[in-house]
């Protein structure tokens, strides 16, 4: 893919902010997630993200805690992103972004969990990523999601 | 000397059609798909849809798109 000045100062950001993402503590799985828990902390990622389409939030095997309807299909289909993602490179990837004509779609792993999720067009990245992160971060600690907020 | 009025019409139309040609350029540009990945450590690769790795990235995202169907209305 050609890449111009724009797109790249655009990887450099998203590049800067991943690095500094990476840089913070992990949070370890602090017991098992409950699939209410993960409808909650779904919702409340719907509520930050106005963009948002539709979700799933997958548990370490690959099984599906919520999602946003049919979540069989969203199984599937999201544990077929995840093996592509991991065979396109050396090591299994991180963060998955991939943007189409007609949406983007996200994927991060996370404290032994992963969510997933489909945008409109040109939502904002790291944004984006960063809120899922913090949403898995304070599901996997035991929470529901919202963190902070949570009070 | 001053310039002839029909020099600053052209001058005029001419800068309106730079500006309209740079933001279609910006805006297809930005439209253009891609398939980005990131690794721990903050290394990211991009794949470009003609390659063997960002055909399947984009078949396999295309079918979650198709997952989660239009935006729910407020």
């Amino acid at each position: 893919m050609a890449q111009i000045e724009t797109t790249v100062i655009q990887e450099a950001r998203a590049r800067d902010t991943t690095g500094i993402l990476a840089e913070m503590a992990d949070v370890e799985m602090n017991g098992v997630v409950s699939g209410e828990m993960a409808a909650g902390a779904l919702a409340y990622l719907a509520e930050m993200s106005p963009d948002l389409r539709g979700g799933a939030i997958l548990a370490g095997d690959g099984a599906v805690l919520a999602a946003s309807g049919r979540p069989e299909r969203w199984r599937e289909d999201a544990a077929a992103l995840l093996e592509v993602a991991d065979r396109a490179g050396a090591e299994p990837a991180e963060q998955v972004h991939i943007a189409t004509e007609q949406g983007e779609v996200f994927a991060l792993r996370h404290a032994g969990l992963t969510a997933v999720a489909v945008t409109e067009r040109f939502a904002l990245a790291s944004l984006f990523f960063f809120d899922m992160r913090s949403v898995l971060r304070d599901l996997a600690a035991g929470g529901d999601g919202r963190g902070a907020d949570a009070a | 000397m001053p310039p002839k009025p029909h020099r600053i019409l052209l001058d005029r139309v001419s800068g309106y059609a730079d500006e309209a040609a740079a933001y279609m350029r910006r805006r297809r540009v930005s439209r253009e798909p891609f398939a980005r990945l990131y690794y721990p450590g903050g290394r990211a690769s991009d794949h470009a849809a003609d390659s063997l790795a960002g055909a399947e990235l984009f078949v396999a995202a295309g079918r979650l798109i198709e997952v989660a169907g239009k935006r729910p209305k407020p």
